[in-house]
């Protein structure tokens, strides 16, 4: 074989090579990096704060969406194996900061100069009792929340003689009843009342069994002294419910990775989600489109306020963070006041700080998008997660019998609720 | 029968070109096309970038199994050393040891060499092929000594007589690895999916995998599709001009 | 006759073959020793190795979805293999007989084979829908009724089954075809003046014939159906009621959804000396039978 005949793989390789080299990363002036979530209005949200710095600053900044995964708490749990975590992480699930705190991968905020004071101010004491550590010291910067609530089609809604979604387990069973039918006669359900994902993944709970759950029982714990104490007449009453809605085909069992949006195309009526899906539908709906939103369905003798789950989201710095200081510079743009209405703006999401319906940096944008109103009304009443470190598991626990009692009904909600406790108290190390 | 091998392939072509909210009722030619899906494709994921991730490691792995396995299998071939059965048996023994064994531990190599997110986590591990050292070793055998010696004479290499002197009488041998080599990494998907988190460095159909499962598509089913028809296009074009190879190839890998 | 001096002999082939060895001892002999110390450890990789003995294993034993995950891979193989050789090699008869377009129809069953497998899934996946697939539309028209594909536990793995059939047929359609072109003519008209029937003639001429091709598709399908991660990976994430969660798949979640690597690296070894069991007992059981 001559050494003519290989200049053209020479020359593919060299090509492949250029083109690699062209649009790679151009890491070395930048000293920041940042991930933000995945979702399309955060990385607009990012970019803006991002080019902002840059103009002003010689220390660069480099914002990135968090790489595409199954789920962000995979992605960068690889990234803390692999040792390839951004510093600033912008996505961080309350659930996970205190694994990570004790494994030594993050840097501990409140050591860093005005930082205590500046989120105490912003988000009020509670909250800040909230985020700390069991070892004293803050991890997180409490930074967004979507608290979970029922969003509904009103003109479907209106088809059953009704102004708004029911909000009782017996009222929306009724409606679901009334509204989930076979409207093309081929003998197939396909209108539901609803429609939540039937993946046995444990983040999925965290969209239908766990915000039905706070509602239910006023924001009660799952996990609470090391010890499983979800077996109740609240976790029971959750399947109870599901498991009637999947029996009776008000839900369908398919998952959403199948086929399009089945809310948007008008197939389903209700959808429980949190604030970011204001702005998906305003996005995403056809012009007629017209929807609203209310709180979670719960017990018919439920009584007073009812809290949901808040889907915080934090900001944390990662240990290869060179100069947490400057970090935090920027990250305080973007979440003063300034920054939190300019999220609010393109992200619909509710940043946690006190009080944004008295202030009035806000009024004008609440003024112009009363959608977001309830969300901000309902994120007084919301709770976190557990601060237990094998969450997950517990999460995934609950997610085996969830699938086995509520989608297939194998089992009754009470032997379901009941199993589950005995294994996380396994789990636990309690027997 | 033909048309059930052609049907789904038309059918994700034609769903990724149709609107929305118009792919739910389609079953044969939509009621109107749209490129849209595509743009907005390709302003979620760097799916150009990932192309050409894929092709990189996808060449260079496949030119050095062919360095590698000619030079392992001209020395099992050919030549006489102490060990080299043993050698031998080792690599039918590797050959046959399932890859769940070593799945766990070669991750935890990877990351403490370093090399996640990096090319090299993708390319070294795959860069020796016991298929491919045992197709050399055969034909290798069947090269007439006379030409080896013939070469010693007059005064070459070991290395030149592998790939100057021999190279041309194997060609089929050098084609049939090449083509199984390329296919088979371009075709991977868990080990990228374990050792490479960075979209910068994610091959093509790992790409495609994590766009279907995770978030970004925004649940938007069109957009979904028209990255698997672009992860199908590449080794579909090749397949077009190359079929008698590819089919030859893959005959051949059963065979042996 | 060997023309080299003695000295070069010596070094050259050690030389020549020094990658293989350095992989080995790297990529083949390191995992799979620290794999087996990894079985009696407790690891996240990032907080530091606790020893913890048996653990691993009596939890493996007591493991329900170890059991239901090796359950499900035999399930698969019990329906793949047989849908799988039945049509390759009936296939394989029909292009090996006088047709037209026989080049063409070899094409297009080759095609599924070499497109990745992530396409494959991703299309099926929407194919497979129950309330807008194109499948149970079809199913419906015709007055069948829809099936569960992907939504009914008895169901996802002989669904996964028959698209894993799909992508496959057309290699072992062309491994068929080779045998079959190797079965001299005359034995054929030798049976044929016997009277024999189409049927005796494929069962004791073209079967005995093709056997060790019929052997090759069962091992390749069994480390195949051991290899199954994209298929429940991207369609079904291993549901419902982990009726699709496979060997590989099972031990992904636990490595990279949980971290517990000493239990992964546990599962992978038992799943291992499974598979290689399984092949042994496959390839006693058909080399005595022929």
């Amino acid at each position: 074989m001559n050494i003519r005949n290989l200049k053209p793989i020479f020359n593919y390789f060299f090509a492949i090579t250029l083109l690699l080299s062209c649009n790679g990363h151009e890491q070395k002036e930048k000293t920041i990096t940042f991930w933000s979530s995945n979702a399309s209005q955060e990385i607009l949200f990012t970019a803006y704060f991002a080019d902002k710095w840059n103009e002003n600053h010689s220390e660069k900044l480099e914002s990135q969406p968090i790489p595409e995964g199954q789920s962000s708490e995979e992605v960068i749990m690889a990234a803390v194996v692999g040792r390839t975590t951004p510093d600033i992480y912008a996505n961080m699930w309350q659930g996970l900061v205190e694994m990570y705190a004790k494994s030594g991968v993050l840097v501990p905020l409140d050591t860093i100069e005005g930082f205590t004071d500046f989120i105490m101010a912003r988000s009020g004491e509670a909250v800040v009792k909230e985020i700390t550590s069991a070892d004293g010291h803050i991890y997180q910067i409490p930074w967004k929340i979507n608290p979970f609530m029922t969003i509904y089609n009103e003109k479907k809604i209106a088809q059953l003689g009704l102004d708004v979604v029911p909000t009782t387990y017996s009222a929306y069973l009724k409606a679901g009843k009334d509204f989930s039918k076979d409207t093309d006669g081929d003998g197939y359900v396909d209108k539901w009342i609803g429609d939540t994902e039937v993946k046995n993944i444990w983040h999925q709970r965290l969209n239908n069994f766990y915000p039905l759950y706070l509602a239910a029982s006023n924001g009660a714990p799952l996990i609470k002294d090391n010890k499983a104490v979800f077996n109740n007449e609240y976790a029971v009453g959750v399947f109870n419910f599901l498991q009637t809605i999947y029996r009776e085909g008000y839900f369908a069992k398919e998952s959403n990775t199948v086929g399009s949006d089945k809310f948007l195309a008008g197939h389903t009526a209700t959808k429980w989600t949190g604030a970011w899906d204001v702005s998906y539908l305003e996005r995403y709906k056809e012009d007629d489109f017209e929807y609203n939103i209310a709180h979670l369905p719960v017990p018919d003798d439920h009584r007073g306020v009812v809290y949901t789950y808040a889907d915080p989201k934090n900001i944390v710095l990662f240990n290869t963070c060179k100069n947490p200081a400057l970090a935090w510079e920027f990250i305080k743009t973007m979440i003063d006041e300034a920054g939190d209405l300019k999220f609010l703006e393109l992200s619909g999401q509710i940043p946690r700080r006190q009080k944004i319906k008295e202030n009035e940096v806000f009024q004008v944008f609440l003024r112009e998008n009363p959608k977001i109103i309830p969300f901000i009304d309902q994120s007084n009443y919301v709770y976190g997660t557990d601060n237990c470190e094998v969450l997950i598991e517990v999460l995934d626990i609950i997610s085996q019998e969830y699938e086995s009692c509520v989608i297939h009904n194998k089992k009754t909600p009470a032997k379901a609720i009941a199993d589950a406790s005995r294994a996380v108290d396994i789990l636990l190390g309690n027997f | 029968m033909a048309i059930t091998f052609l049907y789904p392939f038309f059918w994700m072509i034609m769903a990724s070109l149709t609107p929305e909210k118009l792919i739910g009722s389609l079953t044969f030619i939509p009621d109107s096309f749209t490129f849209n899906n595509y743009l907005a494709m390709f302003g979620k994921i760097p799916i150009g970038r990932a192309l050409l991730n894929s092709m990189f490691v996808s060449s260079v792995i496949t030119l050095g199994v062919i360095l590698i396995g000619a030079m392992v299998g001209y020395a099992l071939a050919k030549t006489r050393f102490m060990g080299r059965n043993f050698i031998f048996y080792l690599i039918i023994f590797t050959m046959t040891l399932p890859f769940q064994i070593t799945l766990i531990p070669n991750y935890i190599t990877i990351v403490k060499l370093g090399w996640v997110d990096q090319y090299t986590a993708l390319i070294i591990p795959f860069l020796v092929n016991n298929f491919a050292i045992l197709m050399f070793r055969q034909s290798f055998m069947s090269v007439p000594q006379a030409l080896i010696d013939a070469a010693r004479i007059d005064g070459c290499s070991e290395l030149r007589i592998i790939f100057q002197v021999l190279f041309p009488s194997i060609i089929p041998t050098i084609v049939t690895v090449g083509i199984l080599t390329f296919m088979t990494t371009w075709n991977e998907v868990l080990w990228p999916l374990i050792v490479v988190r960075d979209e910068m460095v994610m091959t093509m159909p790992q790409l495609v995998t994590l766009f279907s499962v995770g978030g970004r598509a925004d649940a938007q089913l069109g957009v979904k599709l028209a990255s698997a028809v672009l992860l199908a296009l590449p080794i579909m074009i090749a397949y077009s001009f190359f079929q008698k190879y590819f089919i030859q190839s893959m005959a051949s890998s059963g065979i042996k | 006759m060997q023309v080299r001096p003695k000295k070069k002999r010596s070094i050259l082939p050690y030389l020549l073959v020094s990658p293989y060895m350095l992989f080995f001892l790297v990529f083949v002999a390191f995992p799979v020793l620290f794999s087996f110390f990894l079985t009696f450890h407790k690891w996240n990789i990032i907080s530091p190795m606790e020893y913890s003995g048996m653990d691993n294993y009596t939890r493996m034993f007591n493991d329900r979805l170890f059991w239901k995950s090796l359950r499900n891979t035999l399930w698969f193989l019990v329906i793949h293999i047989p849908l799988q050789i039945i049509f390759a090699l009936g296939l394989a008869v029909f292009l090996n007989s006088k047709i037209k377009f026989k080049g063409l129809f070899r094409s297009v069953f080759f095609l599924p084979v070499i497109v990745s497998g992530v396409v494959v899934t991703i299309m099926w996946q929407q194919l497979y829908g129950f309330n807008g697939g194109v499948i149970n539309q079809l199913l419906n028209s015709i007055g069948l009724g829809r099936v569960g594909w992907l939504t009914n536990p008895a169901m996802s793995m002989p669904s996964i089954a028959i698209m894993a059939t799909w992508k496959n047929v057309g290699l072992y359609i062309i491994l068929f075809l080779v045998g079959l072109q190797a079965v001299p003519e005359h034995y054929y008209e030798a049976a044929e003046i016997d009277g024999a029937s189409s049927w005796q003639k494929l069962w004791y001429i073209t079967i005995p014939a093709i056997n060790p091709t019929i052997f090759m598709v069962i091992i390749l399908s069994t480390i195949g159906g051991f290899s199954l991660f994209i298929e429940p990976y991207v369609m079904t994430g291993g549901g419902p009621l982990n009726s699709s969660l496979s060997s590989v798949l099972y031990i992904y979640k636990q490595a990279f959804e949980f971290y517990h690597m000493g239990y992964a690296a546990t599962l992978g070894f038992a799943f291992a000396f499974i598979i290689l069991i399984i092949i042994v007992i496959q390839k006693k059981y058909i080399e005595k039978k022929y």
